[in-house]
């Protein structure tokens, strides 16, 4: 195969997969993520502790913190970046344990699915509590 | 007709080679502890976002669920959970760094023994600054939950 078609038949492989987001933009994503993560869990580590421990996990306690708007965007802050960071660290260890297109796209398709259904879940508990 | 050679996968360890540290080296273990506390963290979370959910049913279930985890058992369960989010949150930085290339040093003609010019004492440090974080947020998430 010439220098000329080989380029082709990467091209097409290309066109093919329908690439959304190149792998370094999802690694720069995970960093970030990551990042953002170690933040913002340090800003609710620090608010649990602002009371005794075995206090800040009383009900009302609870109830009151998620009253708070500062407080309920920290968490959902952490349930996204948490969400995307661990769910595209899964997808990267099961790509390096096989690679082939139809794993590829199975492992995408699950570990997106999980994300956004937790991310839904958790999302599902911030709005109801604060409702409480 | 001839059949068509598929690839030999012989040579796959898989999962049961991801997880024998036996031949590591320092970087190697630190890259396996990244991807167990990863994992470990993960599930973490999901159980951690199940079992803040139970709130919204009340009372008597928050209180229950509580029962279940506020034990010796569960406290050391979020000691481990300390230790590794300090550690994959240290070693991160330090391999969001060697991605970007700072701390590798650099390249040289590779010479007898044959050390690896990458595995120098700045990842080396990045790798023992991870562990004593890890270790010193360990002992402070026992002070709170035991109250020492």
């Amino acid at each position: 195969m010439d220098l000329m078609s080989c380029l082709e038949c990467n091209e097409s492989i290309k066109m093919t997969s329908r690439t959304i987001l190149k792998e370094s933009q999802i690694m720069k994503i995970h960093y970030i993520t990551g990042i953002a993560a170690v933040f913002v869990v340090a800003l609710h580590i620090m608010m649990r502790l602002v009371v005794p421990f075995e206090q800040s996990l009383e009900y009302n306690y609870i109830i009151a913190n998620y009253k708070n708007i500062v407080y309920v965007l920290i968490l959902e802050a952490i349930l996204v970046l948490i969400s995307v960071h661990g769910f595209n660290g899964i997808r990267i260890i099961l790509l390096e344990l096989r690679q082939s297109r139809p794993w590829e796209n199975m492992v995408t398709v699950v570990t997106i699915s999980s994300m956004i259904g937790l991310i839904a879940y958790g999302t599902r508990t911030i709005i109801v509590a604060n409702g409480l | 007709m001839k059949e068509i050679e598929r690839p030999s996968r012989n040579n796959l360890e898989g999962i049961g080679g991801w997880l024998n540290p036996s031949r590591y080296g320092w970087e190697r273990i630190s890259y396996w502890f990244q991807r167990l506390t990863g994992v470990f963290l993960l599930i973490y979370f999901i159980g951690h976002v199940y079992e803040t959910s139970t709130i919204v049913n009340g009372q008597n279930a928050w209180d229950s669920f509580l029962e279940l985890t506020q034990t010796v058992w569960g406290h050391l369960f979020l000691i481990m959970v300390i230790g590794a989010s300090t550690f994959h949150s240290a070693n991160g930085i330090r391999l969001i760094f060697t991605h970007a290339g700072i701390g590798l040093g650099t390249p040289g003609r590779p010479d007898y023994p044959y050390n690896p010019a990458s595995l120098n004492y700045r990842q080396k440090s990045g790798i023992w600054i991870a562990l004593i974080l890890a270790a010193a947020a360990m002992f402070y998430g026992f002070n709170v939950l035991f109250g020492v």
